[in-house]
């Protein structure tokens, strides 16, 4: 359904329409202008004497700048065009079309352009399913422009079309009747304005001054990319999913209100262009050797927004790291939480987590010790509010009952957390995952406080802490039946035992018995896990197992970048090669742009990997999946103030050389060659 | 009659440092309008040490709402950020210290600590 959809974007304002440059948008179909978590256009359909164009082809320029080739509805296919048309689309600080209409003949032809314009102004949290809105709406035919509004107390949106060239408009759209002479062509500059407040620039409206009046997006990205590390390697996909992955990444660069400019990753496209906690987080852990501001500007914004106070229906604690912050009408009148929202319980270990990661990579000592108090915080909130059950682990459970989420883990979805036997358990829930990030903080906490705050008491007790949870992790978690680690506890302390991929972040915390490693090795390459392309989320034989599946089947690239990390931290680089194999045979597939997840179905059987229906693409942690490979395949890490590299290239890889790797060290090489396979 | 708004600044004012601050530095101005005027406040935060005034002059941040809508923002009944969102509340300049200063605004009454909240649910069965 998704797939012929075509994507622009700057920010979180973006463009999603149909091959033709059309926007219709439909419950099922849900393309339109989006700016702010708001639809400023649901309807942007052209026709030329009555008839829709259909797309010729597509030309994908850059992520924001879109050529659409198009040709009326031909009745009879033999018989050539006599008109075509060109759309040229950008987006960058507003959206603007240039629309081009050329006469094939050697006779002037006469012909009526149409433009039906429309907004229903939709929250997204309202796109796929649009109920009775509660404010007005208005439309105004004014000074050669278009301006639709919706207004709902003191909230109010508008879009204002305009035209260079003069169109008869009406509360529906432009027309113009044209004459075009032989082998002529006519050209309209469309201009789409997303404003506020008393018809000010969205941004200006929201925080008082103007957005960028000129976005200067190529350079930008130009600049992007000569600052990102080079590769050189021998396999054609990885190339390609690299280059990919720089420019997607580039992309879902994200500058929210409150970061002065700077930009973080955003989720992902279309529906998650937002600030979440646990996605910016993964992304900049990825992207850390690569790009490590992404990681800077992460840590300033989830700082800035760092809970302070008890709040159900937000579910925020005191040190708590948020879940996801959004813009829309339905955040404003709190019919949604997302003010920030703070459902996760593994954003604030992660947060520790980063900041450690943060430092040994850049050295960036200031930012860690301006860090302490809102670090000191986090660690505080893992034993304080996040061990609901007072017994040493980190578990959720909702309190806002409406509209908060039932999973507070990467697994988000409501039935992803299951026995075996497929019951779900009840509430609060303690995953396995969650203990080993809360047991990783804690160690990289402790060194924060040694090396940076001062404060070797502090280390100590967070080291003692962290002893003891992996000892209480390892007898309480272990499924002696099955030799892994159960995905979660349920509220009486009873395994929640199902086998699923969260085992192989264990392996990235270190949480894991060195005794045992072998054997969750063992697991996440064996056929209940191992599709051949990657590792499922749940393994067969499960009883939710699915191939299909969002979080019960299917394979995660994202995942996997994580899990092949663990499984290089316990020295298994031949199955973490294998691993990093698997994923970039995939991303070839989809001309090196990973989905957010695709079926769990095994290799053998389909040949190819089939996309997960509704996956979102380009989603941010799976385009930073390809840079942690190549970061795990490399074996690189940071020994003082030294890159270091232990390679462990697939040999269908071959030889791989990046270059100029940022880092305390400067830029710095890194070479490996293919052996592992 | 009780005054919310000024029961917090003057709280504010006299907490001298504030932790949950430390990391920001600059002026922010709060105009609150009502039926006779607008009052100012100006709260000047230099890495979490605080000083609250009455002066009506130039700050690095800017905040302008009804005060009736401010006092039940300094009490809880409020949200800050989703008054933001629904424009009833503008922030002007610096809108980061507009974000900051949120953390010294109380949460909503009643609210549960998660512990709490869990046990409440058990018991409920």
């Amino acid at each position: 359904m998704t797939e012929d959809l075509v994507r622009l974007l700057d920010g979180n304002t973006f463009v999603v329409s149909e091959a033709s440059g059309d926007i219709d948008a439909s419950p099922t179909i849900p393309t339109g202008l989006f700016s702010f978590d708001t639809r400023f256009l649901s309807k942007w359909l052209l026709s030329i004497d009555g008839d829709r164009l259909n797309a010729l082809t597509v030309d994908d320029l850059e992520y924001f700048e879109t050529r659409f080739f198009l040709t009326p509805v031909a009745a009879t296919p033999a018989i050539d065009p006599k008109v075509s048309a060109i759309r040229e689309r950008s987006i960058g600080g507003s959206f603007n079309e240039r629309l081009t209409v050329i006469n094939h003949r050697s006779e002037p032809v006469d012909l009526r352009i149409r433009l039906e314009v429309d907004s229903d102004f939709a929250d997204l949290f309202e796109i796929k399913d649009v109920r009775e809105k509660k404010g007005q709406y208005y439309t105004r035919v004014e000074n050669g422009c278009l301006r639709l509004g919706y207004r709902r107390e003191a909230f109010q949106r508008e879009t204002v079309v305009s035209t260079t060239e003069p169109a008869r408009i009406d509360e529906h759209g432009l027309t113009y009747d044209v004459r075009i002479g032989p082998h002529g062509e006519w050209v309209t500059d469309l201009h789409v304005a997303t404003l506020g407040v008393n018809g000010r620039d969205l941004r200006e409206s929201l925080q008082g001054r103007p957005g960028r009046v000129k976005t200067e997006m190529r350079r930008d990205l130009d600049l992007w990319l000569r600052e990102t590390p080079r590769l050189n390697c021998e396999s054609a996909s990885l190339m390609m999913t690299y280059q990919r992955s720089l420019v997607d990444l580039a992309a879902l660069r994200f500058a929210p209100l409150t970061a002065g400019g700077r930009s973080l990753p955003a989720a992902g496209l279309p529906w998650f262009m937002a600030i979440f906690g646990r996605d910016s987080i993964f992304t900049s852990l990825q992207a850390l050797p690569f790009a490590p501001d992404l990681a800077a500007t992460t840590l300033r914004l989830l700082t800035l927004l760092q809970g302070s106070v008890l709040d159900d229906f937000r579910e925020e604690e005191p040190g708590k790291i948020m879940h996801e912050l959004r813009y829309g009408e339905t955040v404003g009148f709190e019919e949604q939480p997302h003010s920030p929202y703070f459902g996760s319980a593994d954003a604030t270990p992660l947060y520790v987590i980063l900041i450690d990661e943060y430092e040994r990579w850049t050295g960036d000592t200031n930012a860690v010790r301006l860090l302490e108090r809102s670090a000191r915080a986090a660690l505080d909130w893992v034993d304080e509010y996040g061990d609901i059950m007072g017994n040493g682990y980190v578990w959720y459970q909702r309190r806002n009952e409406q509209t908060g989420l039932e999973n507070q883990c990467w697994k988000d979805s409501p039935e992803a957390i299951s026995y075996r036997d497929g019951r779900l358990p009840g509430l609060p829930r303690a995953t396995c995952e969650l203990q080993g990030y809360a047991y990783d903080a804690k160690i990289r906490g402790a060194r924060l406080a040694r090396e940076f705050w001062n404060d070797p008491a502090y280390a100590d007790r967070l080291e003692r802490e962290a002893a003891e949870l992996k000892q209480r992790f390892n007898r309480d978690f272990w499924v002696e039946d099955g030799e892994y680690y159960a995905l979660a506890l349920d509220a009486d302390g009873g395994q929640v035992d199902a086998l699923s991929s969260n085992i192989g972040h264990l392996l990235w915390s270190g949480i894991v018995e060195e005794s045992r490693a072998a054997k969750i090795a063992e697991h996440l390459l064996g056929p209940r896990l191992f599709s051949g392309w990657g590792v499922r989320t749940l393994a067969k034989g499960e009883a939710r197992y699915n191939p299909l599946g969002y979080h019960v089947g299917t394979v995660w690239p994202f995942d996997n970048s994580f899990i092949a990390w663990g499984l290089r931290r316990y020295g298994f680089a031949q199955e973490a090669a294998h691993i990093a194999q698997g994923i970039i045979d995939a991303a070839e597939f989809f001309n090196g742009r990973l989905p957010e997840a695709f079926a769990g179905h095994d290799r053998e059987l389909t040949r190819y990997p089939v996309q997960y229906p509704t996956a979102c693409s380009p989603q941010a942690w799976s385009t930073g999946t390809p840079l942690l490979l190549l970061r795990t395949m490399l074996g690189m890490e940071p020994r003082g103030e030294h890159l270091v590299t232990r390679p462990g290239v697939p040999r269908e890889i071959g030889r791989i050389e990046l270059r100029d790797i940022p880092g305390r060290w400067g830029r710095a090489d890194a070479f490996g060659r293919g052996r592992l396979g | 009659m009780s005054d919310p708004t000024a029961e917090f600044f003057d709280g504010l004012g006299r907490r001298g440092h504030e932790p949950l601050l430390q990391e920001a530095t600059g002026t922010i101005r709060f105009d609150l309008e009502h039926d006779h005027g607008i009052d100012h406040w100006l709260v000047t935060i230099n890495n979490g040490d605080i000083q609250v005034s009455r002066e009506d002059r130039e700050a690095d941040s800017v905040v302008r709402a009804d005060k009736g809508l401010f006092d039940r923002i300094v009490s809880g009944g409020e949200n800050l950020y989703a008054a933001w969102v629904r424009n009833e509340l503008r922030a002007v300049g610096d809108i980061r210290l507009a974000r900051f200063i949120q953390r010294v605004f109380p949460g909503p009454p009643g609210a549960h600590h998660p512990r709490m909240f869990a046990s409440e649910r058990r018991r409920q069965g």
